[in-house]
């Protein structure tokens, strides 16, 4: 009896712990992208100003509702608990039907987070010039969960789930048509995937690292142009990496883009604050320093025209599920395990059904930041929930666990041989990447949690999903044609030969040595 | 922590202890930072100081009342005048100082 008493008084406890607390409850028309300013805005009060016309003598701030207009110009402070056009639900309070476009819609994550929005009532339009697609096709790989043709998807989708997608194709470098499509849409919130996100395929060649540089870069660069003339109010959820910021050997820790004001500087017996200077990037590969450059190309956007942005330094994202792409196999989202496009979940889950070494690079001391599919989606409706305010610019690191290389080889290869019968060696092969092998590393993610993220899927349920996924036979024939491709024979140098193996050895024969990647939420 | 115009007279001005005003603005990144120490400095001066915060694009007024060139910007007042102000990120050692000068 007692026992029971103690054991419903823990579920108490658990429940009061769990208790959904609602994250964007007091944000304001300030944060709304509905709202439009009418008064007399002096944003940049001790530098640039940004004025429309005055129309309260008193010099106060007046917003007009571009969705309730009839209600003419008042204070800007109606909460979005207070609000009717904002709903209550589990990701906080949600703009109702809010208009989000999709930039690489086609893509892994643009297509997850398509059905995901869809399903959530959002409007959801996107474009998409299959550049994936046709990069893919060009190596000579394939994506090894089929995927059907857009066409194709957007109907499913509608039967399915009965989400009708605006869906356009498009280059994000036509800026032309690129306006248009934002005339027609007016999107409330613009999520950037419309980028070329490989490493290696940055340093395949000189024209791989032009073409990815000139997609990523130019592409964010005409975007923000546009955004400013045409939807300046849109929240814009641009995708960095983790991978920007490099792994300092000191062991200083990542922070969320800039800087605490704790963080001091000294020099010459004198001392100053850091809050708020973005801190040092330092990039991987060509690909890396594309991303760094559109980092600093929203960040300055934001300080010149008042355009608002999450910028989301994100984790390697593994993984092939959520409730929407599992509905229906023609709403599955690719995914890639080739040298280039595959990250590094993907490839040792296939090489470890077929029964191949699975391959770490260098001596898989490398820690890195890791999200499953299904947390990043997760994530992402939350930063479209909470937007900035006009002029914010906000960064957020988006991972839910830090893993070195070498370990995350020993949990794949347990969870193939524990629950599938699968039995694979792990190989060292000679890194063919530049990059420190042994580092320190600390990450601050503490943006997200105070949106009321927290991580539902560990890295063993989401690998488990995977072996489930990849190893029907279809699939596992598809793996079988292309895996040849696992193994890299891009190398930073600019060298092209496959790298050699330095060591084999079987899972669990080897003792965990050196740092250990530090998370702080 | 956070006070409109309206309230400045009764909350800043005519404040019995002294107060540590930061002007501040969502878009100033050195601002965003330094919300978490001005919880430590509220905490650790309890009744000593007051700390207001004030958001210039909100209370745009301001920036030309008491000549606002950059943000953030600390200020310290007591019996209703402005004794003394910082420009700029602070650590926390420069704003316990300011504030010891005047507790």
């Amino acid at each position: 009896m007692a026992k029971q008493i103690k054991k419903t008084r823990k579920k108490v406890k658990k429940m009061k712990r769990t208790t959904f607390v609602c994250h964007n409850k007091n944000k304001t028309c300030w944060n709304c992208p509905a709202a439009i300013f009418k008064g007399n805005v002096d944003f940049r009060a001790c530098g640039q100003e940004k004025k429309v016309e005055s129309l309260r003598e008193d010099g106060q701030i007046v917003i007009e509702c571009s969705r309730r207009p009839k209600l003419g110009h008042y204070e800007p402070n109606i909460t979005f608990e207070q609000c009717p056009e904002w709903e209550k639900t589990k990701y906080g309070y949600l703009l109702k039907n809010m208009r989000v476009m999709i930039l690489g819609i086609d893509g892994y994550l643009g297509w997850t987070l398509a059905l995901k929005l869809g399903k959530l009532g959002f409007q959801v339009s996107g474009i998409d010039n299959y550049t994936r697609r046709d990069s893919v096709m060009e190596r000579c790989a394939h994506t090894i969960v089929p995927i059907a043709r857009m066409t194709k998807r957007l109907k499913t989708a509608r039967k399915v789930l009965g989400i009708d997608i605006n869906f356009r194709k498009m280059d994000i470098c036509d800026i032309e048509n690129l306006k248009i499509f934002l005339e027609e849409e007016k999107p409330e919130a613009i999520v950037h995937y419309a980028e070329i996100p490989s490493a290696p395929y940055s340093m395949i060649d000189v024209d791989h690292a032009i073409q990815v540089q000139k997609n990523n870069v130019i592409g964010t660069l005409g975007l923000l142009w546009t955004m400013k003339d045409i939807v300046p109010n849109a929240s814009l959820i641009k995708l960095g990496t983790l991978g920007e910021y490099g792994a300092p050997l000191t062991g200083r820790p990542l922070f969320e883009g800039m800087f605490p004001a704790d963080a001091i500087l000294k020099w010459d017996n004198r001392e100053w604050s850091l809050g708020g200077e973005l801190t040092p990037r330092d990039p991987v590969s060509l690909y890396h320093v594309s991303k760094v450059q559109d980092t600093f190309n929203v960040y300055e956007a934001c300080k010149y025209w008042w355009l608002r942005s999450y910028d989301v330094m994100q984790g390697v994202i593994y993984g092939v599920h959520t409730q929407e792409v599992s509905a229906n196999p023609k709403l599955r989202t690719r995914l890639d395990i080739d040298e280039w496009f595959g990250t590094v979940v993907n490839r040792f889950v296939a090489q470890v059904i077929l029964g191949l070494p699975l391959t770490i690079y260098g001596s898989g001391s490398q820690i890195r930041g890791m999200i499953a599919l299904e947390d990043a989606m997760e994530c992402m409706v939350r930063l479209i929930a909470s937007p900035p305010e006009p002029g914010q610019y906000a960064v957020v690191n988006q991972i839910s666990g830090l893993h070195k290389i070498s370990e995350l080889a020993e949990t794949i290869a347990e969870v193939g041989r524990k629950k599938f019968g699968l039995k694979a060696k792990i190989q060292r092969l000679e890194n063919p990447r530049v990059e420190t092998e042994e580092h320190p590393f600390e990450v601050v993610s503490r943006n997200l949690p105070q949106l009321g993220f927290k991580p539902k899927v560990s890295l063993e349920k989401e690998i488990t999903r995977m072996f489930k996924l990849l190893t029907k036979r279809e699939i596992k024939e598809r793996i079988k044609a292309k895996a040849q491709l696992v193994w890299p024979k891009t190398r930073w140098s600019g060298e092209k030969r496959k790298s050699e193996v330095l060591e084999i050895y079987k899972p669990g024969t080897k003792k965990v040595k050196g740092y250990k990647g530090k998370l702080d939420i | 922590m956070d006070i409109s115009t309206s309230e400045f007279s009764k909350e800043v001005l005519e404040s019995k202890t002294p107060v540590l005003v930061e002007f501040w603005a969502s878009w100033c990144l050195p601002c965003q930072t330094a919300n978490s120490l001005l919880e430590e400095i509220k905490k650790e001066y309890k009744k000593k100081i007051k700390v207001i915060k004030i958001n210039l694009d909100k209370n745009p007024t301001f920036s030309s009342k008491y000549n606002v060139k950059g943000l953030p910007t600390f200020m310290i007042f007591k019996k209703g005048k402005e004794k003394e102000r910082k420009i700029g990120a602070q650590s926390k050692d420069n704003l316990c100082q300011m504030i010891e000068k005047f507790i």
